[in-house]
């Protein structure tokens, strides 16, 4: 297992966030975390990446614990997420971003940088290079030089999908990759997500949008206030009727959450 | 009026030197440092100190100042993270001011050295091996050399990938960078430590050129004029925050060759806020605004 | 001893209240520290000492006039403030409403300094002999100080619970707790905020000048003090405003007077008998408790806001 969360729970105050909730994603596919808002899934989420501790339980990656670590810390480990309003640097340009990706870089501590300039630059020419390639996969090449902020909601996501994998991540979590996104783009970033499994990368992917969800992940697991309500293939646990009832008493539908046009608009374009 | 303007040009480039201290804060990082002076005075105080009551030679009590002012500067920086950005700025204004307290009570060493007495006696470098009219332009080429290496360490720092953490942290905040595995922590320490040690080189620069220092020269509105310095150039591009140094320098001294009444004083000042002002309004990105780093296409890559 | 402590306390408490409550409120709507406020404070103060060298009365009737002409200008001036610079920049990042804040009061303080001079002025007051009060000494425009800030205090409790405006401003803020909405505030309670915020900052100022001398860095001279009173009583709480300004006034004046020494060597930290802060550092305390409040108890000592 690349990645094993047993029995969280997370309280604030006499709020339980998460109760119990116990899930493991195999190396080499995409595991969808879906569920009503306020299901606890961005909670989990937070927890796995470093940015909360869990109140109980443990978060296993690669076999280490890893639920007292800082964020920072869980991110060069190889375990890196994307955040569901993209917050990329707005004033650095598109490669900056991307560079900024890369883990492990020499030049980042003043001094080393200081001391052994060659080896710097070495290492910025290979992230230069790798950038590069990752940018054409995403078709973004020509805006390398345009400041992120100017880019559109879609193609802001997928630069911070890209930048991640500056950081040749074993384990992506995408808080809401396409949320906000036009259905196109859409097309384009599900496409990007599958190709990049089908090359080895493995994804933990909150998403609204239920045939995206179909469409690509590989296994599933519904939490709804704060527990794990279901878990298994796509197609056989979104048809369960306690999954619909969650959804419909949440105030939502999976017919609806799955059309588009209905997926919730964080980020303007 | 030579010797006017060579000392004018020489407190623009300690004060550039100043504003390029701020600009690799504030510009570059996003930290708003308003307790800046207090890193100008910690250089000065710590440089003047040792050569004149412990009678250090010049290059190391400037080593020595430069060394203190950037251990302030980490002091400033430890509790960062767990400040909100306007108290930070607002703990920083108090604690220069800690310092100048201290400064204004405290004797070093002898009585009627330090404390109000203030420290006279700092010695010129090369002062004998410089024939008499020169020693002016002597000091503004020290002056300028010194703005030059400064200027030449904060580009190289900001074009680094270290420069890029710290931009992440302006652009972004803590969270994007710690997502991406930045050790943020240490970063901004760095920062401090390298802006403290540059604002340090000024104090030094400062105190062995005035010659004589005391608390009064290191007050707050001191920081607020660096600020105006780095607002007006353009807050991240570095050669703006030299520009606005001199600019600002030539309004605060450069008619104070006139003899005109204190009142007249008290207007330059007023320019000068006025100034930062419209800046804000009408140009806020300052005279020369932040640079796009570009990387051209591919194909330059390959090169 | 103990009751001119506690009389030159209260005495510095009340100098500082009212800037401190103008200050808390306008960092809490605009949230943004405003270094421009206490300079309200400095012209304030000049122009109650200019209206009332004109003014055909006795002193303390022309200082009463002048001094109540003075809030009305320092208010107007506040809103005018807002007006022409801070509702430009209602979209920008404190950081820039922080700076365009402080180049507002160079143009405050630097102007008085161009329009009355640099020299300190004092009002026109006769010679007033202190009363005894417990057998500590006060002198009856220090009293004065006293009871014009309890004044205020009543007007602005009665302005913030008895008027509509300070109901729908009192419930905004509530809203704006439980949302941690920024921009929650109307325009129009803006306006009221800058104009009572500066107001008062005026009348600050002018009881520091009645209390000691009218000059134009006044209003600087008290600005991390005013600073720390905001913080201590937790921002956008006034009446914590108020009992933090006499927290600054009690540590200034108490601080001082303690002998540490009592304090420290049963700890075995020092091994004299007697162990004073020396005058010279009075000034400080302000700044060590700011930096102190800052680092560890940044909600203020009430707490209201969590933020």
């Amino acid at each position: 297992m690349l990645l094993a969360v047993e029995n969280i729970s997370k309280r604030f105050g006499g709020l339980v966030a998460l109760d119990n909730v116990s899930l493991t994603v195999r190396q080499g596919s995409i595991f969808g975390l879906v569920g009503p808002n306020g299901s606890g899934k961005t909670t989990l989420v937070n927890l796995i990446s470093g940015f909360l501790r869990p109140t109980r339980g443990r978060v296993l990656f690669e076999g280490k614990e890893i639920q007292n670590r800082a964020p920072d810390q869980i991110a060069r480990t190889g375990l890196c997420r994307t955040f569901q309003i993209t917050l990329n640097p707005q004033r650095m340009t598109v490669m900056e971003n991307m560079l900024l990706g890369a883990t492990a870089q020499y030049g980042e501590r003043i001094i080393a940088a200081a001391l052994r300039p060659g080896r710097v630059r070495q290492q910025e020419q290979q992230n230069l290079q790798r950038a590069w390639e990752l940018l054409e996969m995403v078709h973004l090449e020509r805006h390398a030089d345009e400041y992120a902020g100017s880019l559109s909601g879609g193609q802001k996501k997928l630069l911070a999908l890209v930048q991640v994998l500056m950081a040749e991540p074993h384990l992506i979590l995408l808080d809401e990759p396409v949320a906000g996104v036009n259905p196109r783009l859409i097309e384009d970033i599900v496409k990007v997500i599958v190709q990049l499994r089908e090359q080895g990368h493995t994804f933990l992917v909150i998403e609204h949008n239920m045939q995206v969800v179909r469409r690509m992940c590989d296994e599933i697991c519904v939490l709804d206030m704060g527990q794990v309500l279901a878990q298994g293939e796509p197609e056989e646990v979104l048809a369960r009727d306690d999954v619909l009832r969650a959804y419909i008493s949440a105030g939502g539908d999976i017919a609806q959450a799955g059309d588009p046009d209905a997926a919730p608009t964080e980020t303007t374009p | 009026m030579t010797a006017f303007v060579v000392y004018l040009l020489t407190i623009a480039g300690i004060y550039g030197i100043m504003s390029l201290s701020l600009s690799l804060q504030y510009g570059q990082t996003g930290l708003v440092n308003f307790g800046q002076i207090g890193l100008f005075m910690v250089g000065a105080y710590a440089s003047a100190a040792l050569t004149v009551v412990a009678g250090w030679p010049i290059i190391l009590g400037a080593i020595a100042g430069v060394a203190a002012a950037a251990l302030f500067g980490v002091l400033m920086a430890l509790p960062i993270g767990d400040l909100r950005q306007d108290y930070w700025a607002i703990a920083t204004l108090a604690a220069a001011e800690l310092i100048r307290v201290v400064f204004l009570n405290a004797t070093l060493g002898d009585p009627y050295v330090g404390a109000s007495y203030g420290v006279s006696g700092i010695p010129s470098p090369l002062l004998e091996l410089i024939p008499d009219g020169s020693y002016g332009w002597f000091y503004l080429a020290l002056v300028g050399l010194c703005a030059a290496g400064c200027y030449g360490v904060v580009i190289w720092a900001c074009r680094s990938p270290f420069g890029r953490v710290l931009k992440s942290l302006r652009e972004g905040g803590d969270e994007v960078a710690q997502a991406l595995g930045k050790e943020v922590r240490r970063a901004r320490i760095s920062a401090m430590a390298l802006g403290g040690a540059i604002a340090g080189l000024g104090g030094v620069l400062f105190a062995h050129y005035i010659g004589y220092i005391d608390p009064t020269y290191f007050l707050p509105l001191e920081t607020f004029l660096v600020w105006a310095m780095v607002i007006l150039g353009g807050s991240g591009n570095h050669l703006g925050a030299l520009g606005g140094a001199l600019i600002i320098q030539i309004i605060n001294n450069g008619t104070r060759f006139l003899n005109l009444p204190d009142q007249f004083a008290a207007l330059r000042m007023v320019l000068i806020g006025v100034l930062i002002i419209l800046v804000i309004l009408y140009m806020p990105k300052g005279l020369i605004p932040e640079r796009r780093r570009r990387y051209g296409g591919r194909n330059a890559a390959r090169r | 001893m103990i009751t001119q402590i506690l009389i030159n306390s209260l005495i510095r408490g009340s100098e500082l209240a009212l800037l401190a409550v103008g200050l808390t409120m306008i960092y809490d709507v605009l949230r943004f520290p405003s270094f421009v406020h206490v300079e309200f404070g400095t012209v304030g103060a000049f122009i109650a000492f200019s209206i009332s060298s004109i003014l055909p009365f006795g002193p303390i009737t022309a200082i009463v006039i002048g001094g109540c002409a003075a809030m009305v200008i320092g208010g107007a001036l506040g809103v005018a403030s807002d007006r022409l610079i801070f509702s430009r920049l209602r979209d920008a990042t404190p950081i820039i409403l922080m700076v365009a804040s402080f180049g507002l009061a160079f143009v405050f303080r630097f102007g008085s300094q161009a329009i009355w001079g640099a020299s300190p002025q004092s009002f026109p007051l006769p010679l007033m002999r202190s009363w005894s009060v417990l057998g500590g000494r006060l002198a009856p425009q220090s009293a004065a100080i006293i009871i014009a800030t309890v004044i205020s205090m009543l007007v602005f409790y009665f302005l913030l619970n008895r008027t509509r405006l300070g109901i729908a401003m009192r419930a905004t803020a509530d809203d704006a707790d439980l949302s941690e909405a920024s921009g929650a505030y109307s325009e129009r309670i803006i306006r009221v905020v800058w104009f009572i915020g500066a107001g008062f900052a005026a009348l600050g100022g002018i009881l520091i000048g009645v209390a000691t001398q009218v000059q134009p860095n006044m209003g600087y001279a008290v600005i991390l003090p005013v600073f720390a009173a905001a913080i201590f009583g937790g921002i956008g709480n006034p009446y914590g405003a108020v009992l933090g300004a006499m927290v600054i006034g009690l540590a200034e004046n108490v601080g001082l007077a303690i002998n540490w020494a009592a304090l420290l060597q049963p700890l075995g930290l020092v091994d004299t008998d007697y162990l004073a802060i020396p005058v010279g550092y009075k000034q400080a305390i302000p700044f060590a408790l700011l930096i102190f409040m800052l680092l560890f108890r940044p909600q203020g000592l009430l707490g209201r806001k969590s933020t």
